[in-house]
C-alpha cells in the first residue's frame, strides 16, 4: 500500500493541532501536506496586504510550530510536503513586498520545512507572461527565484517542486506556468545538475491539469521520477473547486470527467512510489462538520483504491 | 495574408446564392470550401440509418462517396459566378465523440474525393483532421502516417497541401487535448510526413476555437509551428462548448475569454503570412437572415483587425519617418515596444500644459507641430479616442494619419500610468 496524505487546512489547528493530526490518522492518512500558505495568504497578497506572521525569527517560527510538530509525531503522521506562499512575486506590489516575499517568507519556509522534516516544498511559478511577452521571460523570473532558494534546498536536503498551474483569461481558466512537460524537464534537468543535487522536482496538479484539458497519462509519463508529490483534486473542468475525485460528470451516462484512468497510468507507467496527496480541504469545509472524519476516510478510501490500481 | 470566410451558417448548400452574395457583398473574396456542408457529422454518425423526415431523393454522399464532387458543384459555380475563390477546403469530419473504428475506411474515401475536388474548386490545400474514432492511443501515429501518406499521393497528382488540425477530444463529454493538439508534437509529425514524401505536401492548420477549450498557450503554439502553420482558423468560445462565434462576441465582464493577446503575440513573431479562416458559423445561424448582411460587414471587419494587428509593424515600415499624438499609457507603450526600433521624431498633446516637457525620451509638441513635418511622415494616433483626434488631424490638412493600438503588445508594464 502507498502512503497517503492530504492537506492539514481545515483539519489541524493552531490550537490544539494534536488532535487534528489525530484525526488524520484515524481517516486513515499517514501522511500530510502541511499548510504554510495559510499563514499568508495570496489573497491578501494581491491586495498588497500582508501579515507580520513571518516577521518572526526562525528561532520563534520554530517554537510556534514545535506543537504541530509534536502532534504529527504523536499521530504517527509524516508531514512529507508543505506548500509556500504564494505568490512569490507580486507584479503591482512594490519593491519592498516583492523582497520580503524572496528574502524573507521564502527561506524561512524552507527552513520551516526542514524543522519538519519534510522532504518536499511546493512552490508556484511568476504569473508573467501577459506582462513580460511569453512563458519563457516569464520562466527567468520563476528561475531567479529558484536560484536564490536552490543553495539552501541543497544545505537542507529540500527539492523544491514546481506546479502546474493555471492563469485566468476573463474567468476562462486557462494554461499558466509549468504547463509544458517537455520545458518542465529539461528545466529540472539543467537545475538539477548544476546543483549537482534535486534541488528541483515536480508536483502534478490533477485539478489544474483538468481545469486545462492536459493528457494526464503522457505528462506524467514524461515526468518520470522528477514528480515528486501529488495535488490530488477534481472539478468541473471550469473552477478550481479541489473537490473528491470521481465527483463530476458532464455526460448522461454519468461518467467521470476527469481522466483517473489516464492518472492511474501515468503513476503505474513511472513506477511512482511516493505520496498520493489529496488537496481536497475545501471538501471539508463544505461537509458538516460531524462529518468531518468520515469525509476524511472516504477519500483516504480513494487513495486506497488508487494505490490499489497503480500497484497493479 | 489571405482573409477566407467559413460558409457554414451562412450558405444552404441547398440553395448557396444568397449565402455567396452575402460574404461577398460583406466584402470577402475568399470562402472555405467546406465539404462536411454535403457530409455532416451528424450524417456520418447516422451512417446506415434511414433518415425519414429528410428528402428521401438526396442522394447521401457517406452512401456514395463518388457523388461528392457533383455535390458541390452547385455551390462552386455560384462562387466561380461571384468571383469567389476557395483557396481552401475542408474534408468531412466525425463528431468529437465518435468512438467507433467502422468509419475510418470511409473518411479515408471521403477525404480522397474532397482532394480531388480541389482541383475543379481551385483549391491549394485542404484541411484534414486526422483518425481518432476507435484508434488506439498507441497506434494513434502509426495509423495517421498511413493515412496521411496515402492521402498524399493523390494530393501530389491534384497539387494541394494537406493540413493537419488540432484536435480536441471528447473525454466523457469534457473536451481535452487531443490529437495535435502540442504544437510540439505536431510539428513532428509534420516533419516526419514531409521527409517521407520529399516534399512540402504537408501543413498545419491551427483551430483557435480548439486551444481556447483546452486552455492553451497559443503564443507557444504557434511558435511551435513556425512556418508549418499555414492556416489559422479564427472563432470564439466560452472555453467550455464548442462553438464557433465571432471573435470578441464571447465576453465575460467586458473582457474577451478568448486569449487573443497571445495568438497575436505568436503570428506576429512568426510572420505569419498565411490564411486566416473566420468561423462564425453559430453566430450567423443565430442572427435573422434579415440581419445577417449586417453581421458579416462586421466579420470582414475583424478579420481584417487581426491582419492589421499581425502585421502592424509593416505600417511602422511604411514611412520614412514617424511622429505620435498622445503622451499617455499608449505612447509609454509604443516606446516600450517599438521606440528602439521606430523612434518617433516627437509626440504631440493636445493638453497645452505638457507641452516642451519630455515623456518617455520624446518631447511633447503642441499639434500645430504637425504642420511643418517633413515629407513621408507617419501620424500615429496613440489615443483612445481615435475619430475623435483623427477628425482634428484632417480638419488641420494633416495627411498620413494611422492608428496605433496598444491592445496586443508584445509586452506591458507592470503598471499603468494612472494607477493608484
Amino acid at each position: 500500500m502507498m502512503q497517503i496524505g492530504v492537506q492539514t487546512k481545515n483539519v489541524v489547528y493552531d490550537i490544539h493541532p494534536e488532535e487534528g493530526f489525530s484525526v488524520l490518522q484515524r481517516a486513515g492518512f499517514t501522511c500530510a501536506d502541511f499548510s504554510l500558505n495559510s499563514y499568508l495568504l495570496n489573497t491578501s497578497l494581491y491586495q498588497l496586504e500582508r501579515n507580520g506572521f513571518f516577521d518572526k525569527s526562525i528561532h520563534e517560527l520554530e517554537k510556534y510550530f514545535k506543537p504541530h510538530k509534536n502532534g504529527a509525531d504523536a499521530a504517527g503522521i509524516k508531514i512529507n510536503q508543505m506548500h509556500m506562499p504564494y505568490p512569490v512575486y507580486v507584479p503591482m506590489a512594490n519593491k519592498e513586498l516583492n523582497d520580503y516575499l524572496w528574502k524573507e517568507v521564502a527561506p524561512k519556509s524552507m527552513m520551516i520545512c526542514a524543522f519538519f522534516g519534510c522532504s518536499y516544498i511546493v512552490i508556484h511559478g511568476c504569473k508573467l507572461a501577459h506582462f513580460l511577452g511569453s512563458e519563457e521571460e516569464e520562466w527567468k523570473r520563476t528561475e531567479q527565484f529558484i536560484e536564490s532558494i536552490a543553495p539552501l534546498a541543497k544545505d537542507l536536503g529540500i527539492t523544491i517542486c514546481i506546479e502546474n498551474l493555471y492563469d485566468s483569461i476573463a474567468g476562462h481558466l486557462v494554461e499558466g506556468p509549468c504547463c509544458d512537460v517537455i520545458k518542465a524537464v529539461e528545466r529540472i534537468d539543467r537545475i538539477n545538475e548544476k546543483y549537482q543535487a534535486e534541488v528541483l522536482g515536480f508536483c502534478f496538479d490533477t485539478g489544474h491539469a483538468n481545469l486545462v484539458g492536459i493528457d494526464f497519462e503522457s505528462f506524467i509519463t514524461g515526468l518520470g521520477d522528477r514528480l515528486k508529490v501529488l495535488h490530488i483534486h477534481d472539478n468541473d473542468g471550469a473552477a478550481d473547486l479541489h473537490q473528491i475525485p470521481f465527483t463530476f460528470t458532464k455526460n448522461r451516462e454519468n461518467l467521470a470527467s476527469t481522466d483517473w484512468a489516464g492518472f492511474i497510468r501515468g503513476l503505474r507507467n513511472i513506477k511512482f512510489n511516493k505520496v498520493l496527496s489529496f488537496e481536497t480541504a475545501p471538501v471539508i469545509s463544505t461537509f458538516p462538520d460531524l462529518m468531518k472524519l468520515d469525509t476524511l476516510s472516504f477519500i483516504a478510501k480513494i487513495g486506497q483504491y488508487f494505490s490499489g490500481e497503480i500497484k497493479l | 495574408m489571405n482573409i477566407i470566410c467559413a460558409p457554414n451558417g451562412i450558405v444552404d448548400i441547398e440553395r448557396s446564392g444568397q449565402g455567396i452574395t452575402d460574404i461577398v457583398k460583406s466584402g470577402f473574396r475568399d470562402v472555405l470550401l467546406d465539404v462536411s456542408l454535403v457530409c455532416s457529422p451528424n450524417e456520418l454518425k447516422n451512417l446506415g440509418k434511414t433518415d425519414i423526415k429528410k428528402n428521401i431523393r438526396k442522394v447521401r454522399v457517406s452512401n456514395n462517396p463518388s457523388e461528392l464532387h457533383n455535390s458541390l458543384i452547385p455551390m462552386l459555380d455560384r462562387c466561380s459566378q461571384a468571383q469567389l475563390n476557395t483557396t481552401i477546403a475542408y474534408a468531412p469530419y466525425l463528431e468529437r465523440s465518435s468512438k467507433d473504428e467502422c468509419y475510418n475506411q470511409l473518411l479515408m474515401q471521403l477525404a480522397e474525393e474532397s482532394i480531388k475536388a480541389c482541383k475543379s474548386a481551385e483549391s491549394q490545400a485542404i484541411i484534414i483532421r486526422p483518425l481518432f474514432s476507435g484508434v488506439k492511443q498507441e497506434d494513434v501515429w502509426l495509423e495517421n502516417k498511413n493515412y496521411y501518406l496515402h492521402l498524399a499521393r493523390i494530393a501530389s497528382d491534384h497539387n494541394v497541401m494537406i493540413l493537419l488540425e488540432n484536435q480536441c477530444r471528447d473525454l466523457n463529454g469534457h473536451l481535452v487535448r487531443g490529437i495535435c493538439s502540442d504544437g510540439k508534437t505536431a510539428a513532428q509529425w509534420i516533419d516526419r510526413l514531409n521527409e517521407e514524401v520529399e516534399e512540402e505536401r504537408f501543413g498545419f492548420c491551427m483551430d483557435v476555437g480548439v486551444c481556447n477549450l483546452c486552455g492553451q498557450n497559443m503564443y507557444d503554439f504557434v511558435l511551435s509551428l513556425g512556418n508549418r502553420l499555414k492556416a489559422v482558423i479564427l472563432r470564439d468560445c466560452d472555453g467550455h462548448s464548442e462553438n464557433a462565434l465571432l471573435p470578441f462576441t464571447c465576453v465575460n465582464k467586458a473582457q474577451p475569454i478568448t486569449d487573443w493577446l497571445s495568438l497575436i503575440r505568436g503570428l506576429r513573431d512568426t510572420g505569419f503570412d498565411g490564411s486566416l479562416i473566420l468561423n462564425f458559423s453559430d453566430t450567423a445561424s443565430s442572427f435573422s437572415p434579415i440581419l445577417r448582411p449586417e453581421l458579416m460587414k462586421l466579420a470582414m471587419s475583424v478579420a481584417n483587425y487581426f491582419k492589421w494587428q499581425i502585421e502592424i509593424e509593416n505600417l511602422l515600415k511604411k514611412y520614412q519617418s514617424i511622429v505620435l499624438f498622445g503622451a499617455g499609457n499608449m505612447c509609454r507603450n509604443f516606446m516600450k515596444c517599438y521606440g528602439e526600433e521606430y523612434p518617433p521624431l516627437f509626440t504631440c498633446d493636445n493638453n497645452r500644459g505638457i507641452w516642451g516637457t519630455e515623456f518617455c525620451g520624446l518631447e511633447v509638441k503642441s499639434p500645430d507641430s504637425l504642420l511643418e513635418l517633413p515629407d513621408n511622415c507617419g501620424v500615429f494616433i496613440c489615443n483612445i479616442y481615435y475619430r475623435e483626434i483623427e477628425k482634428q488631424l484632417l480638419d488641420m490638412g494633416i495627411q498620413n494619419i494611422e492608428f496605433f493600438n496598444d491592445e496586443y503588445m508584445p509586452s506591458y508594464f507592470f503598471d499603468r500610468l494612472g494607477d493608484k
